[in-house]
């Protein structure tokens, strides 16, 4: 068996959940996942300020405090905060700690999309695994699939081949289960009621040789894990029952959960071969926005809608305005707040220009609109936004490659 | 009986690229049944009226429904002018609703 803990969901998690997973009990192996669509964006624009960033520098922070602890307890980190730069964190990482640091690259596609801000193949385990048997205590990655990093510490530990494509599958069961932290063991539950969700503790898996697993959390941590609070992160961004990945096609109309002493057993989960693509996450900044919201009280709550919108229009043009009306107000209220209603407008447009100045129309209403005019906060100067566009490339196109510094 | 589906059923929802997902899941079996039989398509756009495409899966083995919502969130979450962009809130919207729920199930 191995241990396999997970200490962020995303960009921005728990800062103290690295050392709560290491303190709390024994381990193998932490697990960060930092990326999603978004945050691709993000580091994108990091990138384009400084080309030495690009990486999620809250890992760097949570290494500098923990990675004496981790080494200590002999727990590995394999974790994808490597963003768009898993060399220069690695590099950075070496430089201030001296650990034997591995990272994956050639996930970057940007030569093949060159319009793309970012273009990123979705890689799989096995250049994880290879960095863990080269004898790496850190692994850094860019994009891989946020399950691959509980399949390629279970892979290296065990030496499955790459076509144990049920142990395969159960491993990315458990890492899917992992990959939002919190919302295994309680967090986001639906039925919030009936546990104690106040502050939940990280989830952890402890993945058989068969790629089987039992789900649970350190002892004496917050939340629940139960069948329930597994189902519900199982549900969590999927689309058909089989579901490819890089590595292996798994099947979750296969998996098998049951209540345990410690938790969850996952069991049960049928693999088979992936598709001969990868998936591209790629962003590109789609232009500029900006929003408000005007809040609407009492009387005429539809006429009031309909003469700011048409002042803003007469002031900015009505293309790339998008309006919403939320009709939040009751009538004969009895708190101001419930006798408003919202009316949410965004511009979306490729001149920043404009987007800036629509902040300054909106404003400049203040006097001269309905009665009661308020906003819910200013707006500011506009700020690009992105588009997001998958793709797929055969596999064999893409250099996926291990390093060891 | 007139009851939110959230009384038996739990949710959960999310994004990938312009489509939304949305989990539902119940507590037992004959629940399940019952959720199949009632929980199609036409009547999740009923009670989402803002859903366009919508494919439906089952997932006998986790008592569970997977929707996919295509194109909700039109270009993706950054681009989204949705109140809610990343669909995070829209599992609990449907719990939210008012449906006909067998009483043996309350």
């Amino acid at each position: 068996m191995i241990r396999i803990g997970n200490a962020s969901g995303f960009y921005g998690d728990r800062l103290s959940a690295m050392r709560e997973q290491l303190e709390g009990g024994e381990l193998d192996v932490l697990t960060g996942d930092y990326l999603a669509e978004l945050t691709m964006l993000i580091l994108g624009r990091d990138r384009m300020r400084d080309s030495s960033l690009g990486y999620a520098k809250t890992f760097l922070r949570q290494m500098e405090d923990c990675l004496a602890l981790a080494l200590d307890k002999g727990v590995k980190i394999v974790t994808n905060a490597g963003g768009l730069n898993p060399e220069g964190l690695a590099r950075e990482l070496k430089a201030k700690t001296g650990a034997k640091i591995g990272y994956v690259t050639g996930d970057d596609l940007r030569s093949r999309y060159p319009e793309a801000l970012t273009a990123n193949a979705y890689l799989g385990a096995w250049e994880i695994a290879r960095c863990l048997e080269q004898g790496a205590q850190v692994v850094v990655t860019g994009r891989v699939t946020d399950a691959s990093l509980v399949v390629g510490p279970a892979a290296a530990h065990f030496g499955w081949a790459r076509d144990d494509w049920d142990r395969l599958a159960g491993a990315t069961v458990a890492g899917h289960v992992l990959e939002c932290g919190t919302q295994a063991t309680g967090g986001n539950y639906s039925f919030f009621t009936e546990i104690d969700a106040t502050r939940p503790g990280f989830p952890i898996a402890e993945v058989d040789e068969d790629g089987s697993c039992l789900i649970t959390k350190h002892d004496g941590t917050g939340g629940a894990v139960t069948v329930d609070t597994v189902t519900a992160q199982l549900l969590y961004e999927i689309g058909p029952p089989e579901y490819p990945g890089p590595d292996v096609t798994t099947h979750f109309d296969t998996i098998r959960l049951e209540e345990h002493p410690g938790g969850v057993r996952i069991s049960g989960t049928r693999g088979s071969p992936p598709p001969d693509t990868l998936k591209v996450c790629l962003n590109a900044v789609g232009g500029f926005r900006n929003s408000t919201t005007f809040v609407l009280t009492g009387l005429d709550v539809e006429e009031k809608a309909a003469l700011v919108r048409r002042q803003l229009h007469d002031a900015v043009g009505a293309d790339g305005l998008t309006w919403t009306l939320a009709r939040t107000d009751q009538p004969d209220a009895a708190t101001e707040e419930q006798a408003s209603a919202l009316l949410h407008v965004t511009i979306k447009t490729p001149d920043p220009q404009r987007a800036k100045g629509f902040s300054r129309a909106a404003i400049e209403l203040a006097l001269a609109s309905y009665p009661g005019f308020h906003v819910t906060a200013p707006p500011g100067d506009g700020t690009p936004f992105g588009v997001y566009r998958a793709a797929y490339v055969h596999r064999d196109e893409v250099d996926a490659e291990a390093v060891v510094l | 009986m007139k009851r939110p589906l959230g009384t038996i059923a739990g949710a959960r929802s999310g994004d990938k690229g312009g489509d939304a997902n949305l989990g539902v899941w119940v507590r037992d079996d004959d629940a399940y049944e019952w959720l199949r039989g009632f929980l199609t398509v036409e009547r999740l756009k009923e009670l989402l009226p803002e859903a366009g495409e919508v494919s439906r899966y089952e997932l006998p083995n986790l008592r569970a429904l997977n929707f996919v919502l295509h194109g909700l969130l039109g270009d993706g979450v950054a681009s989204s002018t949705r109140f809610d962009p990343q669909a995070k809130a829209l599992g609990e919207w449907l719990r939210g609703r008012e449906v006909e729920i067998p009483e043996e199930f309350l």
